[in-house]
């Protein structure tokens, strides 16, 4: 599978993860499945819940604003279809601590933030077996 | 018979229902009876220890169940179930040292050198030399860290102290540490006694000023050594800058 997202969704994921440096950055990608591939419709940040001391390398989206967003998406005929996140400081590799706590199927979009520029962003997902990430074809239409 | 929701990364597993059916009067019976329809839902709800995984939750209607009777919640039929993902993550997790492990190695390294010196027992400073090169080679084999790790910690007589930091400048510095005495050893062999002590109290000074005012040379070694770009020293400093 691939995801497909525009140069203005790609910008509003680039200048989140800009903004909250020092800390990671996360949101969600609201969307659908066309041809088995899935098409980014609207971006959506969202707070990072974790406590201040862990913020800087570590992200957390609540049940609830999942909950939330997976209700709006549905009014709108969408569905969440990914996340995304800032690695300050470190590559846009997931870590282990991440495949640990992904969801398979779902668009895992990561982007270095290198002293607060933001440098590549890389969209993975996790194998049905849960062992690896593997990384996913990143289309971005005009 | 209540209604199990199944959020979209999951549905491939339930032959794409979004609403599986199920019958149970508890939460725990509902997932069981889920999970025994769908095997392959298993490893993503619940981890080895058969518990829901963290970031797995379930609500009953608008309710965490974690706020109600957690796996004993009694259900009703019409009930709705949903499985609701928390998404967590972020970098770092293989960038962590636990300072305390550093710092237990630092105190028996300094003790130990300390007690060759006053009881003149060179084979000491060997040993202290061997478990530190032994500990840099194989850090799983770091037997002062090990004495942390396996007695210190868990008898709770030193907390963890785990920072965002790379342990390879700490295993540099240990190594040069390590050389340090290894060198004090030949001394010793060689009957240039005094070379030997001499060298030993260095690393008594250098473990001392890591110990007391946290400055690892060995560290800034290391890293002035990423900066002239020497291969096989890798990583450079963690910047922690924080707002």
């Amino acid at each position: 599978m691939s995801i497909k997202l525009s140069e203005e969704h790609m910008a509003a994921i680039v200048r989140h993860g800009e903004a909250a440096y020092p800390f990671e950055g996360c949101g969600m990608l609201l969307g659908r499945q066309e041809d088995g591939h899935k098409v980014v419709v609207r971006v959506l940040p969202v707070a990072n819940t974790r406590e201040p001391e862990a913020k800087h390398n570590r992200y957390l989206i609540s049940p609830e604003a999942v909950l939330t967003a997976e209700q709006q998406a549905s009014r709108e005929g969408l569905d969440i279809v990914g996340f995304f996140h800032s690695h300050p400081d470190h590559p846009e590799r997931p870590s282990d601590f991440d495949r640990e706590h992904a969801w398979p199927w779902y668009s895992y979009l990561i982007t270095s933030v290198h002293k607060g520029q933001a440098v590549k962003t890389a969209a993975w997902t996790l194998s049905d077996d849960r062992g690896a990430f593997s990384a996913e074809e990143l289309v971005q239409t005009a | 018979m209540a209604q199990v929701m199944i959020p979209t990364p999951l549905r491939a597993f339930t032959g794409g229902q979004k609403t599986v059916t199920v019958a149970g009067t508890t939460v725990d019976d509902a997932l069981s009876a889920l999970t025994a329809a769908y095997p392959d839902l298993k490893r993503h709800l619940f981890n080895d220890q058969g518990k829901l995984r963290n970031f797995v939750n379930v609500y009953l209607g608008e309710n965490d169940i974690r706020y109600l009777r957690q796996g004993a919640t009694t259900i009703r039929d019409n009930d709705m179930l949903s499985i609701v993902p928390s998404i967590a993550g972020g970098a770092g997790s293989d960038r962590k040292v636990d300072h305390s492990a550093l710092r237990t190695n630092q105190a028996f390294i300094i003790s130990l050198l300390v007690l060759a010196f006053i009881a003149d027992v060179k084979a000491l400073v060997a040993f202290v030399s061997a478990v530190m090169l032994l500990g840099t080679a194989f850090p799983n084999l770091g037997l002062f860290k090990a004495v942390y790790l396996y007695i210190l910690k868990p008898l709770k007589l030193v907390r963890p102290d785990v920072r965002v930091d790379n342990p390879e400048p700490h295993l540099f510095a240990q190594a040069v540490g390590g050389v340090f005495l290894l060198a004090a050893t030949f001394s010793f062999v060689a009957k240039v006694t005094v070379l030997g002590w001499a060298l030993s109290w260095i690393v008594v000074a250098l473990a001392a000023l890591n110990l007391f005012a946290g400055i690892c040379v060995g560290c800034l070694m290391y890293y002035w050594l990423n900066r002239l770009g020497v291969p096989g020293f890798r990583h450079a400093r963690i910047q922690q800058n924080r707002a």
